[in-house]
């Protein structure tokens, strides 16, 4: 039968008119829907506990940055002539047992594709051992001192330039390190991640070519500045541009521990910012964010973690009466400087058996003296803040579990110069970070994030560098803000007396000296630091450089039971 | 509605069977069945023997007039099929049978002369194809029905249809005929400011939009003259925004009033008016009661096929929570007045016609089923007379009834229930409330009101040796 002849009626024709728009509008919708599930929504592993999210949770850094999972997977697979046995861990990067991901790695699913990319804690975990001791212990919040990241970024620049990576050595890769992909995913990975990767990792090499230029960061170093000016700003980079001195100014890393006291101090090593905030979204920039991915309750959840996250105690015996004394000449001539712990008391004497190496007798004891200590401070605002945020037990969980230190004197009004920044030309230490930090930087860095209420504004150029508190600053070694000094110890030794040449790498620590071995029978992989090097100078800071022997050491002896 | 109960039954009584004199008729009380009817008659508009059966109910019945059920002009505005129609000549013999059956009775019979416009609810085969007439290309926003604005000479051909109506009517032998122009059939379309949006000279303000009806009164009466007896159905409000309240309301109360005074046209125009409400059919105002949702999902899917809405319907009123939502709106859209809707309308509007001649009555319609309420309204100058329709499909024999008591028992009234408008699209119109009917078990009282319901067929057409049996 004809159209001619079976025509639809009036009603009919409306009706299959109006059905044909309600399916395109569904079909519409449902595409919209597929693609926001797919394409626009992003997806994060939700971790119960705060210290969780610290070491694995996202911050937004994969959205633009991270490799999808298999290919992180596969290139130690594809690189074995490289990175042995050892894989991403030759970049000192620590996997746990159960982990597949080693810690400071976050996962996020983008555009349908699992990417893998850093969080804050690639930076901020330490680790130490006691000598003689096998075990590791790991400390969420603390410097890392294992992180060799220029290493790492120089590998990857180079797998991005090899010719050799190709579409079939990563689906080979990724075969060997156990990924069985569903044909859908080997298309994925085949034809949209792998040029993308390849082109990522150009850029990257493109815009940070001036690595190669730079002295060695090693281990527990970050140059912080440069690769952002390079990344974030398209800074040049070249001979032209920039001096050598400004182009290695690679640090330690700090510890992230008691943030709330810090707030107003003057942060990073040259005190360049007093916001903790813009300095926490700053680091995440770092880290691989960008103002477009940037996950703010990420961030903000670590933040609020970090505010009252204690210091951890010092592992060792400490000798009271010693410590006592250096209580004495650490606050004459640290403490304006660099705050103070709470007064030790008048009861040292159980102060050595309950600070056991390992910490196993923590507790009654410590928790009585506490409150003793407390009543001591007396009426100080800045010590009652942080003050019952101090757990009384272990802190943490898991591997991770410590005793925290004792309670610590921020107060800027007792200690004038806390939190300060002093002149590049008395402090005298190594100017190469100071000088990586430009006014044009600052310009620059006070335009991101325009348009949202948390624009940045408080980056700034200072005249030399900060002065930090100094909790827990056994596990912050080695010292200055370039890591070159091995030892509390011989920081307290003039320049000249410093070690000239040492070797990074090991986290045994020096129980006596307070710091990690440097010494080439340390274990460890190690890598020299030369101190005659463009940013590795020891200089400066001669502070308690004339005391006597028995004075350092009971100026040593006090800082353990910061 | 104000009854006033301090009248004995017998003063109701007189005020209710006093005759009631037109300008060019008289009916022997105030009693008048509304339009109403089943789908008895051919497919083809031509009637049958159940409709001769239905009319002399009524009739015998005791009202005083009766008012066919809604009479198409054309099959182009036909709600339902197989409903007579007054289309062509060749309808006239049936109507003058039926006048002959209803006034052998001392009952009247008034043909109601209609066109749905887009309220064509099945409009069968014959318009299958074709878009429903209306002032309006805009479809009819409860059922979905398509139509299209008419163009200048299809006014004016309806408007000679309706004419030719009229005197096919008087013809017939009927006594006169009424223009439906109330619940949103073709002239409502045209008179109500909530749907006519035309732009032409049909379109406007109220004179305007009048100006189809008003022409439609001078062509019956150049047809058949001043002294044949001509009334008109209108909304006294048109509530067009019951449903969808971002809908126009439509006309109000001095708009109406306004189009009842043209439309006495210096006295040649109109001889009556009756009043009722609501720009739609069905609407909550009309008729005034329940809505049987259940009825609504096993007898409105026919209408699937003639409204772009009417499946969307179907779907709400066959869900229990859609429908009891959907039922319970419709019930306060109503309101709590169902006996005497319409008599604030019908009190103004005759206020107003009769300070420009007195000689023309009102009628009312709505729920009319008690003395006192009828004789109540007669009495207090709400209207002249009141029209009937459910009340009196539940009991054939009101008037009767209404001359010894004030009512039915009342297990016998009307319930309002609405069963009998559902029913009418796919079954034989009647009372299909169960509980009215006699019976111990649900099965006798089904079968009584089955009886009842299919009593409209007797006598069949073809009265043979065992119907004859039987009724001896």
């Amino acid at each position: 039968m004809t159209q001619d002849n079976d025509p639809l009626s009036p009603v009919e024709k409306a009706v299959r008119k109006r059905r044909r728009w309600l399916w395109l509008i569904l079909v519409a919708v449902l595409a919209w829907l597929v693609y926001w599930l797919v394409a626009v929504n992003q997806y994060v592993v939700a971790q119960k506990s705060e210290q969780d999210h610290f070491l694995h949770g996202s911050i937004g850094a994969e959205t633009a940055n991270g490799l999808p999972y298999w290919v992180f997977k596969a290139l130690p697979e594809i690189y074995r002539d490289k990175l042995g046995n050892e894989g991403w861990g030759r970049f000192g990067l620590i996997t746990r047992d159960g982990d597949d991901l080693p810690l400071g790695f976050s996962r996020r699913v983008v555009s349908g594709v699992e990417r893998v990319w850093f969080n804050c804690s690639l930076c901020h975990v330490g680790t130490y051992r006691l000598p003689g001791s096998d075990h590791q212990y790991l400390i969420a919040g603390a410097p890392s001192n294992n992180l060799r990241l220029q290493e790492m970024i120089v590998f990857l620049i180079e797998a991005g330039r090899d010719p050799g990576l190709t579409p079939d050595a990563l689906m080979q890769g990724i075969r060997d390190a156990g990924g069985d992909l569903s044909w859908p995913e080997r298309l994925i990975y085949r034809h949209l991640a792998f040029p993308r990767v390849k082109d990522r990792l150009q850029w990257v090499g493109e815009r940070l070519a001036f690595i190669h230029r730079q002295e060695p960061w090693g281990p527990g170093r970050v140059d912080t500045f440069n690769p952002y000016k390079a990344i974030q700003f398209n800074f040049p980079m070249d001979e032209r541009h920039i001096s050598t001195a400004a182009l290695n100014g690679a640090s330690d890393y700090p510890a992230i521990w008691q943030q709330r006291p810090r707030e107003g101090m003057n942060l990073h090593w040259d005190g360049n910012n007093d916001s903790v905030a813009e300095r926490n979204l700053s680091a995440a920039l770092g880290a691989g964010v960008t103002p477009v991915t940037v996950d703010r309750q990420a961030i903000r959840r670590i933040e609020i973690w970090m505010q009252t996250l204690p210091a951890p105690r010092f592992p060792g015996p400490i000798d009271a009466a010693k410590a006592q004394r250096g209580e004495t000449l650490f606050a004459r001539h640290c403490a304006a400087c660099h705050g103070r712990g709470a007064p030790l008391g008048d009861r040292p004497a159980g102060y050595a058996e309950i600070n056991a190496p390992g910490g196993g007798a923590y507790g009654a004891a410590y928790d009585a003296r506490d409150t003793a200590d407390c009543a001591a401070l007396g009426t100080d605002r800045e010590y009652r803040a942080a003050a019952p945020d101090t757990p009384r037990a272990s802190y943490g969980e898991g591997d991770f579990a410590y005793p925290p230190a004792r309670p610590y004197d921020y107060d800027q009004g007792r200690h004038p110069c806390l939190g300060q920044t002093v002149a590049l030309a008395r402090i005298g230490t190594d100017p190469g970070r100071w000088q990586s930090y430009t006014r044009e930087f600052a310009a620059a860095q006070n335009l991101l994030y325009a348009g949202y209420p948390w624009r940045f504004h408080r980056f700034r150029k200072t005249d030399g560098y900060a002065s930090q508190p100094l909790d827990g600053i056994w596990a912050r070694s080695p010292y200055l803000h370039n890591g070159s000094v091995p030892t509390l110890r011989d920081l307290l030794d003039p320049p000249r007396a410093r070690p000239a040449q040492w070797l990074r790498g090991s986290d045994e620590l020096d129980l006596a000296r307070v710091g990690y071995r440097s010494d080439g029978a340390a274990p460890g992989r190690l890598s020299p630091y030369d101190t005659t090097r463009p940013g590795n100078s020891n200089s400066g800071h001669e502070y308690g450089v004339t005391l006597r022997d028995d004075q350092k050491a009971a100026l040593v002896e006090y800082m353990k039971t910061l | 509605m104000n009854p006033d109960r301090s009248f004995p039954h017998e003063e109701n009584a007189r005020v209710i069977f006093a005759p009631l004199a037109f300008r060019n008729l008289t009916i022997k009380n105030r009693i008048l069945r509304s339009n109403i009817s089943g789908t008895f008659d051919d497919y083809d508009g031509h009637g049958g023997h159940a409709r001769l059966n239905w009319e002399e109910k009524f009739a015998k019945g005791g009202v005083g007039a009766i008012l066919t059920s809604f009479t198409p002009v054309a099959v182009r505005g036909r709600i339902l099929t197989r409903y007579a129609m007054i289309d062509n000549d060749d309808k006239i013999p049936f109507w003058r049978a039926v006048a002959g059956r209803v006034h052998g009775h001392d009952c009247k019979l008034i043909m109601q002369l209609s066109h749905s416009g887009r309220q064509q609810d099945l409009g069968g085969v014959e318009n299958l194809h074709r878009k429903a007439q209306s002032s309006t290309d805009r479809r009819d926003y409860f059922h979905g029905i398509l139509c299209q604005a008419m163009t200048r000479p299809e006014i004016a051909e309806v408007v000679d249809q309706f004419a030719q109506g009229a005197r096919r009517a008087r013809e017939a032998g009927l006594d006169g005929v009424e223009l439906h122009g109330a619940n949103g059939y073709l002239i409502t379309q045209f008179l109500s400011s909530g749907i006519n949006d035309r732009k032409d000279e049909y379109g406007g303000n109220w004179e305007a939009r009048a100006r189809f009806v008003l022409e439609i009164i001078r062509a019956i009466r150049a047809e058949v003259g001043p002294d044949f007896h001509l009334q008109m159905k209108i909304n006294g409000e048109d509530h067009n925004s019951w449903l969808y309240p971002w809908q126009k309301p439509g006309n109000s109360l001095e708009e109406t009033l306004k189009i009842c005074r043209l439309l006495l046209d210096d006295g040649k125009g109109v001889d009556a008016f009756h009043v009722s409400s609501g720009a739609t059919f069905p609407h909550p105002r009309n008729p005034p009661g329940d809505l049987p949702m259940r009825d609504l999902a096993r007898w409105y899917d026919g209408m699937i096929s003639q409204g772009t809405r009417a499946g969307f319907n179907h779907a709400i009123f066959s869900n229990r929570l859609t429908a009891a939502t959907f039922r319970a709106y419709w019930r306060w859209r109503r309101g709590k007045v169902i006996e005497g809707i319409n008599l604030p309308y019908a009190r103004a509007i005759r206020e107003v016609v009769q300070a420009l001649d007195p000689a023309i009555p009102v009628i009312c319609t709505g729920g009319f089923q008690h003395a006192d309420a009828i004789a109540g309204a007669i009495r207090g100058g709400e209207c002249d007379a009141v029209s009937i329709a459910r009340p009196l499909i539940a009991n054939n024999d009101l008037p009767q009834i209404l001359q010894r008591a004030n009512g039915p028992e009342p297990r016998r009234e009307c319930s309002y229930c609405n069963k009998c408008l559902i029913n009418d699209l796919e079954n034989p119109l009647g009372c299909y409330e169960v509980s009215r009917f006699p019976g111990d078990t649900f099965e006798e009282r089904y079968d009584a009101m089955i009886a009842e319901v299919m009593s409209v067929f007797h006598p069949p057409a073809f009265d043979g040796p065992v119907q004859q049996e039987a009724r001896s």
